[in-house]
């Protein structure tokens, strides 16, 4: 191992450093710098702040904030689209104000709505451990999990609904139920015009029947269900719209970043720029088949020139990740051209740096809900190559936005002809960021929104 | 493109109204899991859901240039592994068609002399279903409605892309002609035959949207120029 090539520091989530138990653990591109002789190992270099403290959260785009992305017809269509909603009150209800993609959502929503002159009003339910614990049993059961669904989490799931619906107010024109947790919520509707959407956020193709089978009665009360994909809807005798997950463009993992800045995270990783980089974002865990990426690199590296990294995190919070953590540290052996990353949650501007220094972006999920890193890769222009599974395939083409893989080989393969092939390969990354524009956005997503409003104003469900 | 003959531009009688049309895709109850089932549902689905995955889906993809016709043909190819069937159904031009009717008889027909000649194919599954969808629709207008060909040549320039479509390839849907709105407005209110013809004849399938709003530009500058 030369000191010159170590490719890679990895950081400990919470604080930038590593035991030496783990040090010794480390092997192949993964530098640990107390496991290495100083004088074979590189010289460790300061990590960005953001690596180590979350940032302070950014403030809310506005809509003209969108003008220069989505260009300025589109906004003057959302805001007709908004004249007929004038007057008119939406609540949205969820089950947490912070953390995971439906409060992040509803976090940039919330003032795009507001703005556009639709009064919209959010709300959290609440609900003890035992409520959270049958949720997430139930979370889990509707995306195919085996349950045993007794009457005592039917109690406590009805109960904690109960609580909420006398807690909180309905008097909105439109209200918003997101996902299973707030569904029995629908007891509070009253014979009035008032509308009732469900939004589902989950994967319904293969649920658990029991649990289906108990929360459907609900669901159907509804004057419309949504889904993420057509693929994860049920047969309803409820209308139901497609609304696909977006990124925002104008977030820190998004937005247009400096090169300079791209540079700057690129050293501080160890990354060279001089040379092609294949790269997957992902948190480590097997659904993403990180050894399955790290196996395709290094069949396609016998013909190709390039340094892979593996941008993650989830690894010291979770005991499944530190497993599979430890699993593509064996399977990257003591290959040097490997960069392993184990991020903090909050390294938002580092994983938009990442992207956009690399040649081409891996995501070869084997199960993936909608997959928002393909979409964030699209976005930044990047031939992407992805497993053909849950969500991805409303998001590639094959060869026309990127490519689907369903193997190994496969992808291994793509990284090969998309190297040798710069051309067709911006092609596809100049077709994914339209494909992305166009579908993908939360400018679109507001769109979606304002005109099922219209709709069901009109009349249009049921 | 032969305008030099094109008869001199007249005062629009009437504006050109640029609008703008916004969609919202409904899952529909139909999904076919082999060619079988395609040929079934495409007999019995619902007019919008034929509209969704011909027309609309141009829209959608309206920044491919080549190798995307409808979702149909793409479904055959990388879901079924059918070229010859995929072929054949991406030979098939939507702006040949004034009503969903004939345009679904035309997909029917495909299929169903596909499946006389390869039955073996009807059953073989799919990698994955298709799942019909349709779509709802809101008509929106826009801040151009020109009288002048200059007038209109700006506007063509900034209305969103949504415009362009609605008015170009959705357009003889509601005219029941084969023709677009700008053919229609620019024969009938500027007496500009040449420049129409020119302007129906652009290939959608070889083009992206951007492209055939540079196109239509072009023309129309050509004959003021």
């Amino acid at each position: 191992m030369k000191a010159e090539k170590q490719p890679a520091t990895i950081a400990d989530s919470t604080t930038g450093s590593h035991s030496e138990a783990q040090a010794a653990e480390n092997t192949g591109g993964i530098v640990s710098p107390e496991s290495v002789p100083t004088e074979r190992r590189a010289k460790p270099r300061p990590l960005p702040a953001s690596v180590l403290t979350p940032p302070p959260p950014a403030p809310s785009p506005r809509l003209d904030d969108y003008r220069d992305i989505i260009g300025e017809a589109q906004v003057d269509a959302l805001r007709f689209l908004a004249r007929d909603l004038k007057g008119k009150s939406i609540k949205m209800v969820n089950s947490t104000a912070v953390g995971g993609g439906v409060a992040e959502m509803l976090n940039q929503l919330v003032p795009l709505l507001r703005e556009l002159e639709v009064e919209t009003h959010w709300d959290v339910i609440t609900g003890g451990n035992d409520f959270f614990e049958v949720t997430k049993a139930f979370h889990n059961a509707l995306q195919g999990s085996d349950y045993n669904l007794t009457q005592h989490a039917r109690d406590i799931f009805l109960m904690h609904n109960e609580q909420n619906r006398n807690r909180l107010e309905f008097s909105e024109d439109f209200i918003v139920i997101h996902d299973p947790q707030p569904a029995a919520l629908i007891r509070a509707r009253k014979e009035s015009p008032q509308r009732w959407i469900w939004r589902c956020h989950i994967d319904l193709s293969s649920p658990n029947p029991d649990v289906w089978g108990f929360l459907r009665p609900f669901i159907e009360q509804y004057d419309a269900a949504i889904f993420s994909s057509q693929s994860f809807a049920r047969q309803l005798p409820i209308p139901q719209y497609l609304f696909y997950p977006c990124i925002d463009p104008l977030s820190e993992k998004n937005k247009d970043i400096d090169d300079s800045f791209v540079q700057h995270v690129c050293d501080e990783f160890g990354i060279d720029r001089s040379r092609p980089i294949v790269t997957q974002v992902s948190r480590f865990d097997r659904a993403k088949d990180p050894v399955g990426v790290v196996q395709a690199f290094k069949q396609a590296r016998k013909y190709v020139d390039a340094q892979l990294v593996l941008a993650g995190g989830g690894a010291s919070d979770d005991p499944e990740g530190a497993a599979v953590l430890k699993e593509v540290k064996e399977a990257v052996g003591d290959d040097k051209d490997i960069i392993i990353l184990d991020l903090p949650p909050w390294c938002a501007l580092e994983i938009n740096a990442l992207q956009r220094a690399s040649t081409i972006i891996v995501q070869k999920s084997i199960r993936e809900g909608f997959g928002l890193t393909v979409t964030e890769a699209l976005w930044k222009g990047k031939p992407t190559i992805a497993g053909a599974v849950g969500g991805i395939p409303n998001q590639i083409i094959h060869k026309l936005t990127g490519a689907l893989v369903h193997s190994v080989d496969g992808c291994a393969y793509q990284i090969r002809y998309l190297l040798t092939h710069p051309d067709f390969a911006a092609q596809l990354g100049q077709n994914g960021h339209e494909h992305v524009k166009e579908n993908f956005l939360m400018s679109t997503n507001v769109r979606r929104w304002l005109l099922l409003l219209r709709i069901l104003l009109a009349g249009g469900a049921k | 493109m032969a305008m030099a003959d094109e008869h001199p531009v007249r005062k629009p009688n009437k504006p050109f109204y640029f609008n703008t049309s916004e969609n919202l895709l409904r899952i529909g109850r139909q999904k076919a899991s082999n060619v079988f089932e395609l040929w079934q549902a495409l007999q019995t689905c619902p007019d919008d859901s034929i509209f969704q995955h011909t027309f609309r889906t141009l829209q959608e993809h309206h920044f491919i240039r080549q190798g995307f016709s409808n979702d149909f043909a793409h479904w055959c190819l990388s879901a079924c592994n059918e070229p010859v069937l995929a072929e054949q159904l991406a030979s098939v031009d939507v702006r040949e068609f004034t009503d969903i009717q004939g345009l679904r008889r035309r997909m029917v027909g495909i299929v169903d002399e596909f499946l006389q000649q390869h039955p073996q194919s009807g059953t073989k599954p799919a990698h994955e279903p298709f799942y019909f969808c349709a779509s709802s629709i809101v008509v929106l207008p826009t801040q151009f409605a020109p009288d002048t060909l200059p007038g209109f040549t700006d506007g063509l320039r900034h209305v969103s892309l949504h415009s362009i479509h609605h008015h170009f390839i959705e357009a003889r849907l509601r005219l029941h002609r084969m023709s677009n709105d700008f053919s229609n407005w620019l024969e009938q209110e500027v007496g500009l035959t040449q420049a129409a013809e020119s302007i129906e004849r652009i290939d959608i399938y070889t083009n992206t949207m951007e492209g055939v709003r540079h196109q239509i530009a072009s023309i129309v500058e050509q004959t003021l120029n």
